[in-house]
């Protein structure tokens, strides 16, 4: 098994794409990551930085 | 809701933060103490006490025992806190502190004595490296068991800093530490040259990332606000800074490789990885300092919030700097030189360092239930430890600079202007300041450790603190319409697993290819395996730690070239576990020792050894005279060459049976070859080992 997939690899001639792959999933991921931080809301946001400052009226009910 | 009564554990936190102040000292005596060994190199007293064996015991004490108790510390007390429960296991808590106190314990017995892997940052034997791996789980559990019986359902950022962390180190430390033993304290590692560079600055940079850094902020999250007394400046910023920091950290390794035989598609994803690097870091700096707005008139009064804009800071410093020298033509300057030292001092010194007074002032009166002996004390402690740092910090970007130009200089005529040794003593002004600067700082210390005694004194430890929560309904299902993030947030065990998946895709792009693609490592057919005596020289070699001082690795720079001869292949490491490329150079490249206009002979080598200065007129390096009177170990070459075939070194058949026979042989032509030059020493003797190493040093290459 790992010897077909060490055939496999040593058939990839130019590894100058890694560098690119590898932004591009970076890329991706970080655009994902900023539309969901972004719409999170608001009420939830206050509650979680408050967290460590145990205010019991910050305390939201979900 | 019915309220449930529950205690905090104070007292594992209490044992932790006293390790942490006792191991702090240790290690940063231990870092004063080598850095006087490089002004007056007398002070290498002894075998055991010499520099080569002495950094890695400050580097190691510094990073693993003063930051790590550090982080389990502010891990103990915050955790609880964040997840209104008392820590899962006491008797978990009990293995953990003193499972890690005696790792420490013997690091400090076997570095000294030269027990060692020769992998930076990960010196440490097979044994202890397992003791590790088994004290780590234990952490890991007792976090994790805490975190899944928690009271509130929401993890707060900080735990997901130390998730990060527990994760990535396990993963870090279990891949650089795959070794073949071959007697109780010593064993190869696994990976050979270039793999194993690669392997090691992944898991070096990573242990920066992810065990100087990740945790810390995890601890800027919470202890900050604490502090302050507000709620961190912007939570999406931190889940930002989070994500992006722990995807784009593992990926920089190789900028500790570059213009090395590393593969150039490696060495640009570094450089990329790295760069981009700045922006998550100085999102969460500003995140931290913002959290003072509107308070920074207290930070004229509170030394607590002192020490901790200071850490801030100077964590901004260090990640902007950073990515700076991973870029190449920085890098060029930059790398083997004291500029590193400077930059990585930054980072322990201010951010790591400020940070643990800081919330070691404001932690300690909390849990003995009083107030802080001393501000005014305290005060002068931050003041100290600022001045320290400067003294410290300042010197030695001066010593890279001066020592990177002098290296790179030409005359009109072509020639390299100065010689290695002038680079040298011109130096040592400046690492006499670097430990004024320490001392300053350690100073600031022993103020912290009066002060922390006297406010221990005047108050109780209330060992379990009382707390009251309501607890929590489990909700397994994700509510329809329900944020992901929000899901993952109050699933451990997912936010664990989603961690990994973004580490283990940056390693294993960077190392698969590596390993498997033929055209990365070609071969070069004049190089051959060492000789058995040149092996065991080479065994020396690691155990004094050589490496800590000399490079192996010439850059394809005109100024190398010439100075030290034709620039290194990657081909010519692969018989090499483990690689010894080094990292600073504060003695210079012995990659073509044995060769070129850089060979010497064996007599000098022998006095060199015997006496550096005899040779070197003002040379730091410390004599190495124990090795003419001590005989070589030769009952283990048999085991050694046996060990190498498994890991694939072409020995020929049954060659360890006869090792031992072509050692003398070898020792035998050395020893005369002394003797000419009116040297009398047996044959037996380490020194000869590592002479015939040191002129095996560029041959391969060098052959016709
Ligand atoms: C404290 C750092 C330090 C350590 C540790 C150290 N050296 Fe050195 N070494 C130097 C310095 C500085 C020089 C340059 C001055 C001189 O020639 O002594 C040097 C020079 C040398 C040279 C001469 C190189 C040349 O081409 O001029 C050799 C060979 C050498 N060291 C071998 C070793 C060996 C082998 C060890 C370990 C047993 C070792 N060194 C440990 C600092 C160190």
């Amino acid at each position: 098994m790992f010897k077909f997939i060490k055939q496999y690899a040593s058939t990839i001639e130019n590894c100058q794409v890694y560098p690119m792959i590898s932004l591009i999933i970076f890329f991706v991921f970080f655009v994902v990551l900023l539309w969901f931080v972004i719409k999170m809301d608001k009420k939830s946001v206050t509650h979680l930085s408050n967290i460590p400052l145990d205010k019991p009226e910050i305390e939201s009910n979900h | 809701m019915q309220t449930e009564k529950f205690y905090y554990d104070n007292k594992t936190v209490r044992n932790f933060a006293y390790a942490t102040i006792l191991w702090g000292i240790v290690g940063m005596l231990a870092g004063l103490w080598v850095s006087l060994q490089l002004v007056f190199p007398s002070l290498n007293i002894t075998q055991y006490g010499s520099f080569g064996r002495l950094r890695p015991l400050h580097t190691n004490a510094v990073i693993f025992a003063f930051v790590g108790n550090g982080i389990f510390m502010g891990v103990y007390y915050s955790l609880q806190r964040l997840c209104k429960a008392r820590m899962y296991n006491d008797t978990l808590s009990k293995i953990h502190f003193w499972g890690w106190q005696l790792i420490i314990v013997f690091a400090a017995i076997t570095l000294p004595l030269g027990i060692t892997s020769g992998k930076e940052y990960a010196e440490l034997e097979w044994p202890i490296d397992i003791a590790i791996t088994l004290i780590w789980v234990v952490f890991g559990w007792n976090m994790f068991a805490t975190i899944i019986k928690r009271r509130e359902k929401h993890l707060y950022v900080a735990i997901w800093f130390y998730i990060a962390t527990f994760v990535t180190v396990a993963v870090l430390h279990i891949v650089n530490s795959f070794e073949l033993p071959v007697t109780l304290f010593k064993s190869y590692s696994w990976y050979a040259g270039v793999q194993d560079a690669l392997v090691q600055w992944w898991y070096g940079h990573n242990a920066v990332a992810f065990f100087l850094t990740t945790p810390y902020l995890g601890m800027m999250y919470y202890f900050m606000p604490k502090a302050a007394n507000r709620p961190v400046y912007s939570y999406r910023l931190s889940i930002i800074h989070f994500w992006a920091l722990i995807f784009l950290y593992i990926w920089a390794g190789p900028h500790h490789l570059l213009y090395t035989a590393l593969p150039n598609w490696a060495q640009s994803l570094g450089v990329v990885f790295s760069f981009m690097l700045i922006f998550p870091s100085w999102g969460g700096m500003i995140n931290g300092l913002l959290t003072l707005r509107g308070a920074w008139d207290r930070v004229r009064d509170d030394v607590i919030l002192k020490f901790m804009v200071v850490a801030v800071t100077a964590y901004g410093m260090a990640t902007f700097e950073g990515p700076m020298l991973a870029l190449k033509n920085v890098n060029a300057i930059a790398h083997f030189t004291d500029w590193i030292i400077a930059h990585v001092h930054i980072g322990a010194l201010g951010w790591n360092g400020m940070l643990t007074f800081g919330i070691i002032y404001w932690l300690i009166p909390r849990i003995f239930s009083t107030t802080l002996f001393s501000k005014k004390l305290a005060h002068n402690h931050f003041w100290l430890a600022t001045l320290g740092m400067i003294f410290y910090a300042v010197p030695m970007y001066w010593a890279g600079f001066t020592q990177s130009s002098m290296w790179k200089q030409f005359t009109e005529s072509g020639q390299l202007k100065y010689s290695f040794l002038e680079t040298v003593t011109y130096l040592k002004p400046f690492y006499a300041m670097r430990s004024f600067g320490g001392t300053l700082y350690l100073i600031g210390v022993v103020l912290m450790v009066y002060n922390i005694y006297k406010t221990v004194k005047s108050g109780k430890l209330v060992e379990n603190e009382v707390a009251e929560a309501p607890p929590l309904v489990v909700e397994h299902k994700r509510q329809s319409g329900e944020h992901w993030h929000r899901w993952i947030e109050r699933k451990p065990v997912y936010l664990m697993v989603l961690s990994l998946i973004v580490i283990l895709i940056g390693g294993a792009i960077e190392l698969i290819p590596t390993f498997l693609i033929k055209s990365n490592v070609p071969t070069i057919s004049s190089v051959k395996p060492y000789t058995p005596l040149e092996l065991q020289g080479r065994d020396i070699y690691i155990r004094e730690g050589c490496y800590v001082c000399h490079s192996q690795m010439v850059r394809p720079f005109r100024s190398e070239t010439e100075r030290y001869g034709e620039y290194s292949k990657a081909g010519e490491f692969v018989y090499d576990h483990p690689f010894q490329w080094g990292s600073k150079r504060t003695g210079p490249d012995l990659a073509r020792e044995g060769t070129g206009n850089l060979k010497k002979t064996d007599g000098w080598h022998f006095r060199h050894l015997r006496e550096p200065s005899s040779m070197s007129e003002g040379s730091i390096m410390p004599a190495y005279s124990f090795m003419l009177e001590q005989n070589l170990d030769t009952s283990s070459t048999a085991a050694k060459i046996r060990a190498m075939q498994t890991m694939g070194v072409p020995y020929e058949k049954n060659f360890d049976r006869k090792a031992n026979q072509l050692l003398m042989e070898q020792a035998n032509k050395i020893s005369k070859n002394l003797l000419s030059d009116s040297i009398r020493v047996s044959p037996r003797k380490e020194v000869i080992a590592i002479i015939a190493y040191l002129q095996r040093l560029g041959k391969d290459i060098s052959k016709p």
